[in-house]
């Protein structure tokens, strides 16, 4: 009984996903081979339980998805444009302090931000939940910078805003040094 | 044109491009001065790249099956490149890979060499 408690059943549930899908097809027996590899698999490489403080709100998550697109295709272009452009281009490595302190929202903003045009996350620092990231722009003046800052906090705000709980949601509002929208 | 050959055309698009990026992606690796920046080449084209490679293949296959597989592809690669790019990034961060010339602002090393802060 000890043992089946320490198994966390929804890692074994996504791992029968996955297993499934590689299979390719929904039958019993890949259902219930996949739950014998995914048990075995949770006692043989335990992992320390994941405290998820995860809800999902359909709006903000279909708002979050259409604008990962969009960024991850702009950002595709924009790096093609910038390695075939002349000459190399300024860079700069930002602090950006961000507002929700969970893991999962730091996480996924992490993520996120890879995908925006022209940044990369460098360092991540979880005490005081700042992103360092990697900058790569046309122009550096301070402007610019501060707009890379902004874009970051926006897609922090998105990200919140699809996952988040309801005091995440709160706390995004109410921490100084943020903007109103 | 019957459907069958409209996605034939849009298979064949999205491969090409998707071939296209990735390659330019691979020029990117040469070209650009320091490991930071080859990260964004080595991430961002590559990417969309391989989403539309995969795109066109699950156009072209039209079945459920191989579009479970094409889908566990994609996912995985969105869930691993940016964490693989950030531990890469953060080694070569602090081995000093750096092009220090080409960069015109640094907030880490501020909090790196400060002393108590170094984490």
């Amino acid at each position: 009984m000890r043992t089946l408690r320490r198994i966390q059943w929804p890692l074994v549930v996504w791992l029968i996903v996955v297993w499934v899908l590689l299979w390719g097809k929904v039958t019993a027996g890949n259902v219930l081979t996949g739950l014998a590899v995914g048990v075995v698999l949770c006692l043989a490489f335990p992992l320390p339980p994941l405290e998820l403080e995860l809800r999902l709100h359909p709006v903000g998550l279909a708002r979050f998805a259409a604008r990962f697109v969009a960024d991850l295709t702009v950002a595709g272009l924009r790096t093609v444009a910038q390695i075939l452009g002349p000459g190399p281009l300024p860079c700069a490595v930002l602090a950006v302090p961000l507002r929700s302190r969970g893991d999962l929202m730091l996480t996924a903003t992490a993520v996120a931000v890879s995908a925006v045009p022209g940044s990369a996350v460098v360092e991540l620092q979880r005490s005081t939940s700042t992103l360092f990231v990697h900058v790569m722009s046309s122009r550096a003046d301070a402007a610019s910078l501060e707009q890379a800052r902004d874009e970051v906090r926006r897609l922090e705000r998105l990200v919140v805003r699809a996952f988040g709980t309801r005091a995440e949601i709160a706390e995004l509002a109410g921490r100084p040094g943020t903007d109103p929208s | 044109m019957s459907w069958t050959s409209v996605g034939d055309w849009v298979a064949a698009v999205c491969l090409l491009l998707g071939a296209g990026l990735s390659f330019v992606a691979g020029v990117g690796l040469l070209k650009l001065p320091d490991t930071l920046t080859r990260m964004h080449a080595a991430t961002k084209p590559q990417v969309l790249g391989l989403l539309l490679v995969l795109l066109g293949v699950a156009v072209r296959l039209r079945s459920w099956v191989d579009l479970g597989t094409l889908v566990l592809i994609g996912t995985f690669q969105l869930m691993t490149v940016p964490v693989a790019a950030h531990i890469v990034g953060r080694a070569a961060y602090r081995t000093g890979q750096v092009d220090g010339e080409g960069l015109v602002l640094d907030e880490l090393d501020e909090r790196l060499t400060r002393p108590g802060k170094a984490s």
